[in-house]
């Protein structure tokens, strides 16, 4: 307990049989008092999102919402351990994040008919997927893009592990296989069990990761368009999306795209508006690279699950429309540099460096911290981070559908999971080498085809990489068929048994956090 | 004057003071999590009462 | 009924993969290029000079490798064809067109590559894109792809001739094939059809793994003898069913179903007839290439494409089947681990019963059937549901 990173046992603060903590970790006056500081700053932003009668409506017809209850508990899982600026850094994306989904669902329950039942305002909404890249809002300046399904089930999952175990069940109630990716399963599931809020102009759905999410987004358009009235454009984003030959084709969905939102909702393209985030998306990407330049040294400042979560948001949600993140990203590497320039370290000790590769469990985005504190294995980048880092035009309207196509066909996740086994497999090994990383840790979700589809190609080019692989296998969405524990045990047996390791901090080895939140 | 503007910083640090115990007490043990972990089981009881029109 | 004369040796095609035919083809000096989904336009692949087969593995046993290296949690036709790869049962190929349609399947075919399982000298892999919705935007890209990823290999690789003539001839030939097997189809719509479903589900699947023209003379005879067959007098079924869902190349399947009461008369599955077999027809304003990816995609009953009026089509597209083909109930099957028929098989179960009043089965199966106790006793149970309806219905309740 006290100032010193790894001073605190942090395994001792779980309580088997409870959702919750014995207490909060103690990480000095300082970094304690900097923390509660943060904590205070998380209660305002829910204290002010319930003193609107929208949301206080939502709070009691939406089930999860109830998820929403867990979100201070969110971001300690994901500061475990850390102090200084490592701290602060984590806190930076995080009181964003909060604030972004606060705003989402604020919007929401505004323009929703079973709460606010604002019409007007809900003419300026227009609905997108989940994992879907926002930038067709960009032109926009007019229009809000919402995604329904983020607050319902993507950000659900991260507050509280069994989140979405209800819809889950739904959809296998009506006769969904049980061996589908459970997340457009549980998108599916909000949708029957009549769990969305109902508002919009239109929807954007996309073919984003993976076949069943393409499929689920069907049983979502059916209801929208047939019980809603709200028209539903399928953007088909191509499948083989390094090649030159489908770019066209992924153009073309483009314009025809932002034509259906302009027929829908009345507004016109604006370029000066897209623009003006392209800039912003590029500087974004400028702060990313740097961030990621310093995870090839040393000393790796801004890593794990953090970077994944914060990626996601920026890069997918945000597409440089709000320049507060802009700002956060500038604080972000100002801190990093400091750090890096003093040679601090994110736990006392760094045994392995690890590339986290597939799909995260999303019901434990909190491992990879658990892996740094535990065991001392940096997890540097993940998968979801290694996004596209090209930059976009900042002037030129024809190059900029292109470039909106390339985004669109390089989704978080669906830039691996789609475009052929290279992007996938030979990538990782690239990274390896790149990031000076000599163990990967591979996310095995069991219900996505397109990652266990290269599991027996993965194991062997690794022997010949000599890279050291741990396979984490989990069901994305659903504890039940994997628990948190089994993933660790999968690390903990590969650590003692091939390496004989012994733990940095014995207390988290076997931790009881089944009924946790 | 001064006086009363002393006993104004007074009453305000007490409140300042009182809250800072309070919140930070609620904050290091946890207490916010813990009362929403006991009444989430209620607010489940009653989202399971919740009127939906279940259907594909 | 009498036997068909060529059912045996249907039979016996459809055992091995290399079958009798692909093997007088290749002797005759033709080449060989597998595909292995319906999206991929089959035509483009039987030019002059080659053609094609869709991959099957037949007389699957272990599939322990395919297994190993793509988990449990693929489908088993993709593991399946893995495995046979990685056995050496498609060797006879001289390349192999892939469409990027479904995970599992590309994912099978990336690995028959990366574990360099095909020895041809010259053999290539292509993996296209397939439209994800039907219209003009997915039209260019389905041009442009069969013409990169197909007729360019073809011509550069091999030598073929991939002019408008030869496609057009290709199409000739297999608009012959269609044209039979259609007009054998047709009799399943009679009250008492002089052809089982399993039958014809045999002369189907030839089709599909043999080159078409040497089936060309077994065909027309089986027609002939047809529409000569006298159909067994009295009932020999109890049901009329309609099969609509995923790949279905295990010959058992539809033998299981009939064993259980029910006569399959339309057959909407990858390797099924509905649609699959039906005539290509071309005009000569516009180019053969184009005309034929246009049918391909519009035909294409695949639940994979994604625009709502292919989504409402497909269940339309059943219930036009279900009327036309007398069908008294429908049966949604799907291969385990199949992500696109999960969710078809849930919505087109619903909608077909809810909305459309059909008594609707819905079942996930293996790839392999052989001779399922619990597929049986479900289809049994349905059969008899669909007795007790038309009695109610007949008794006035």
């Amino acid at each position: 307990m006290g100032k010193k990173i790894g001073s605190e046992r942090l395994g001792d603060l779980y309580q088997p049989g409870k959702k919750v903590r014995k207490r909060r970790e103690w990480r000095g006056v300082k970094d304690t008092l900097y923390d509660y500081s943060r904590w205070l700053h998380t209660m305002g932003i829910l204290g002010k999102f319930m003193l609107n009668k929208n949301n206080v409506k939502a709070f009691f017809r939406y089930r999860w919402m109830l998820n929403f209850l867990a979100v201070p508990m969110m971001v300690d899982r994901h500061t475990a351990g850390l102090r200084g600026n490592h701290l602060r850094i984590a806190h930076t994306e995080y009181d964003l994040v909060v604030e972004d989904v606060a705003k989402l669902m604020a919007n929401m329950f505004r323009a929703d008919k079973n709460t606010g039942n604002d019409r007007e305002f809900s003419k300026k909404l227009v609905i997108l997927d989940e994992n879907e890249m926002s930038h067709l809002l960009c032109g926009f300046p007019n229009l809000i893009g919402v995604g329904r399904e983020i607050p319902a089930v993507y950000v659900s999952v991260l507050l509280q592990q069994d989140a979405v175990c209800h819809y889950i069940d739904v959809a296998q109630e009506y006769g969904l296989s049980g061996d589908v990716c459970p997340m457009p399963e549980a998108e599916a599931g909000v949708s029957i069990d009549d769990d969305y809020p109902i508002f919009g102009a239109c929807a954007l759905q996309c073919n984003t990761t993976c076949d069943g999410s393409l499929m689920g987004n069907g049983v979502i358009a059916r209801r929208l368009e047939k019980e809603h009235g709200i028209p539903c454009f399928q953007l088909a984003a191509p499948i083989r999306h390094t090649e030159d030959g489908v770019q066209e084709y992924a153009a073309q969905e483009i314009r025809n795209a932002i034509k259906f939102i302009e027929d829908c909702t009345g507004e016109k393209w604006d370029w000066d508006a897209y623009f003006e985030c392209a800039k912003r998306f590029n500087a974004e990407t400028r702060e990313r690279m740097e961030w990621l330049q310093m995870s090839t040294t040393e000393y790796p400042q801004v890593i794990g699950a953090n970077l994944a979560l914060y990626t996601e948001t920026v890069y997918m949600a945000i597409g440089g429309k709000v320049p507060a993140f802009l700002k956060a990203d500038k604080k972000i590497t100002k801190l990093a540099m400091d750090s890096f320039r003093k040679k601090e370290m994110i736990v006392p000790e760094y045994r392995h460096r690890a590339i986290i590769w597939g799909v995260q469990a999303q019901y434990y985005t909190d491992f990879l911290p658990w892996l740094q504190n535990c065991w001392g294995i940096l997890p540097l980048v993940d998968m979801l981070s290694m996004v596209s880092t090209r930059m976009i035009s900042e002037d030129d309207p024809k190059q900029a559908i292109y470039d909106m196509a390339h985004l669109y066909e390089n989704m978080i996740m669906r830039n691996r999971t789609h475009g052929g086994y290279k992007v996938l497999l030979n990538d990782l090994w690239g990274f390896c080498q790149q990031f000076h990383a000599d163990m990967v840790i591979l996310w095995e979700h069991m219900s996505c085809k397109a990652l266990d589809g290269m599991h027996g190609l993965f194991e062997e080019q690794a022997r010949e990489h000599g890279i050291r692989l741990i396979w984490a296998v989990h069901d994305l969405m659903d504890p039940r068929v994997v628990p948190r524990a089994s993933l660790r045990q999968d690390v903990n047996r590969y650590m003692r048994s091939v390496l004989r390791e012994e733990p940095l901090d014995p207390s988290l080895e076997e931790i009881d956090d089944a009924d946790s939140w | 004057m001064k006086k009363r503007v002393v006993k104004i910083v007074k009453i305000i640090s007490i409140i300042a003071a009182v809250f800072f115990v309070i919140s930070f007490t609620v904050y290091f043990f946890n207490l916010d999590m813990k009362l929403t972990a006991a009444i989430e089981p209620y607010l489940e009881k009653w989202h399971d009462k919740v009127k939906r029109e279940r259907k594909l | 009924m009498k036997d068909l004369k060529y059912l045996y040796y249907f039979e016996k095609l459809l055992d091995e993969a290399n079958n009798e035919l692909v093997r007088r083809a290749k002797e005759e000096g033709r080449i060989c290029i597998g595909s292995v989904c319906s999206l991929v336009p089959e035509v483009l692949l039987s030019l002059p000079g080659a053609f094609t087969v869709r991959l099957r593995a037949p007389r699957t046993g272990s599939i322990d490798m395919g297994t190993y290296y793509m988990t449990s949690f693929l489908c088993e036709y993709s593991r399946a064809l893995l495995e046979r790869a990685i056995e050496g049962g498609y060797q006879f190929l001289d390349g192999l067109v892939a469409p990027d349609a479904c995970s599992m399947i590309n994912r099978a075919v990336e690995n028959m590559e990366l574990l360099k399982t095909m020895p041809a000298e010259k053999f290539f892999y292509r993996y296209m894109e397939i439209p994800m919705k039907a219209d003009d935007n997915g039209l260019s890209v389905y041009v442009s792809e069969s013409r990169a990823k197909i007729l360019t290999p073809l011509r550069e690789v091999y030598g073929i001739d991939t002019s408008d003539e030869a496609v057009r001839k290709a199409v000739k030939v297999h608009n012959e094939i269609c044209d039979l097997i259609t007009r054998i189809g047709e009799f399943r719509k009679e009250e008492n059809p002089r052809i089982t479903g399993y039958e014809y589900h045999m002369i189907t699947l030839a089709s599909y793994v043999c080159p078409k023209d040497l089936l060309k003379d077994m065909l027309e005879e089986t027609l002939e003898e047809l529409e000569k067959r006298e159909p067994d007098s009295g009932k020999r079924f109890r049901a009329r069913v309609v099969v609509v869902g995923s790949e279905i190349d295990d010959v058992d399947m539809i033998r299981l179903i009939e064993e259980s009461g029910a006569l399959v008369v339309a057959d909407r599955f990858c390797f099924g007839a509905l649609p699959g077999r039906e005539v290509i027809l071309l005009n000569d304003s516009e180019d053969a290439l184009t005309q034929v990816c246009r049918h391909y995609m519009y035909a294409s009953e695949c639940a994979r494409y994604m625009n709502r009026e292919k989504i409402d089509g497909r269940r339309e597209y059943v219930d036009r089947l279900a009327k036309e083909y007398h069908a008294d109930g429908i049966i949604y099957e799907q291969m385990k681990f199949c992500d696109y028929w999960a969710y078809e098989r849930m919505v087109g179960s619903h909608v077909l019963r809810e909305e459309y009043g059909y008594p609707v089965l819905s079942i996930e199966r293996p790839y392999a059937i052989g001779s399922s106790g619990q597929i049986r006793t479900r289809v049994q149970a349905f059969v008899e549901s669909i007795e007790i309806k038309k009695l109610g219905k007949k008794g006035g309740i």
